[in-house]
């Protein structure tokens, strides 16, 4: 039986994919990114409803709760996520800096 | 040396012109760049440039923050043929009675670079005066220069020492990486007593901004 904080977790789930093909739908996402998306919400949503397939995993690790193993498994994939945005966004407010000084400039008298 | 004053700009339309006024006499070029204001900042800027002969007022299409904004002002007046650099605040907060004492040490060359340092009794906010004390303490451990006042936007420096430091910081950081530069490359600096109004109290640097500079601080070391 599916308890409330499996119905929480799909339903977050499903609104992902949602968002993840109105995001498609307005050409902000390629049909590669849509599809890995859909694929990660996909297998989130099938570890919710059945827990247990993890348990062979979690084992292997010697991790005795799979509360546990998602705790230590979502750190892991969330922490890098953050570090690749971090730099992509650095990245960008670099090359829009570099970009309109660079205009601002031309403006110099010599 | 011939020396030219920058002056960053953002959302100061109320004081831009009054410091322009107060620069009239000067006989300095001039540097105003507007850091994208949304209000009437770049447009008063522009109609001094009629009166003030060696004025140039740019304008980024974007805000990027203070520290940009400086950098294009210092490059664009070493492009106009600056060897010195005097920088200001746009808010009226520095005098110009104090420009004769940076260009002083400026000509007298002993010098790089010379910081403004404002008395502590002139009215700052006491949260202010903490963290500025508490970051010249840590910058003086991490990079063996003590600048009482950190954060001081009132300064002078040559080209050759704009071309060493290399600033890389868009924000508020700015100020505080030129020290931790300066100590670092271990250039000849000298502190100068300014005077300082406060005209406003939420302006300037955040605690979030500090916690962002603190951050760039240990970068800036390891680097």
């Amino acid at each position: 039986m599916i308890i409330g904080l499996q119905l929480v977790a799909i339903v977050f789930a499903l609104i992902m994919i949602y968002f993840a093909y109105l995001h498609y739908s307005r050409g902000e996402l390629n049909g590669v990114e849509v599809l890995s998306w859909l694929i990660i919400w996909l297998s989130a949503i099938i570890i919710v409803v059945f827990p247990d397939l993890l348990r062979t995993f979690a084992q292997t690790f010697a991790i005795s709760r799979l509360f546990d193993l998602m705790i230590v498994g979502g750190f892991i994939v969330v922490i890098p996520m953050i570090y690749i945005s971090y730099v992509r966004t650095k990245r960008l407010e670099k090359k829009l800096e570099d970009y309109i000084r660079k205009e601002t400039l031309k403006q110099t008298k010599k | 040396m011939k020396i030219s004053i920058v002056i960053p700009a953002y959302n100061e339309a109320k004081n831009i012109g009054l410091v322009l006024d107060s620069l009239r006499r000067e006989k300095f070029p001039i540097v105003v760049v507007d850091d994208g204001s949304k209000d009437k900042t770049f447009d008063i800027a522009s109609k001094y440039v009629r009166t003030l002969r060696d004025l140039t007022v740019l304008r980024h299409k974007v805000n990027l923050g203070k520290g940009a904004a400086l950098k294009t002002g210092c490059e664009s007046a070493i492009l106009s043929g600056a060897e010195g650099i005097i920088i200001m605040d746009s808010d009226g907060q520095h005098r110009v009675a104090d420009l004769p004492k940076f260009i002083e040490v400026l000509n007298g060359g002993k010098y790089d670079i010379v910081f403004g340092s404002r008395d502590i009794n002139m009215n700052m906010p006491l949260v202010r005066f903490i963290g500025n004390k508490v970051a010249s303490a840590l910058i003086s451990f991490l990079f063996g220069i003590y600048i009482s006042d950190l954060i001081c936007g009132f300064r002078a420096f040559t080209k050759t020492a704009y071309r060493k430091l290399n600033l890389k910081s868009s924000n508020y950081g700015i100020e505080t990486e030129m020290v931790a530069k300066v100590g670092k490359l271990r250039l000849k600096h000298c502190e100068i007593p300014v005077e300082t109004v406060y005209y406003d109290k939420f302006k300037g640097v955040t605690i979030l901004d500090a916690l962002g500079i603190l951050f760039d601080v240990f970068i800036w070391k390891i680097r």
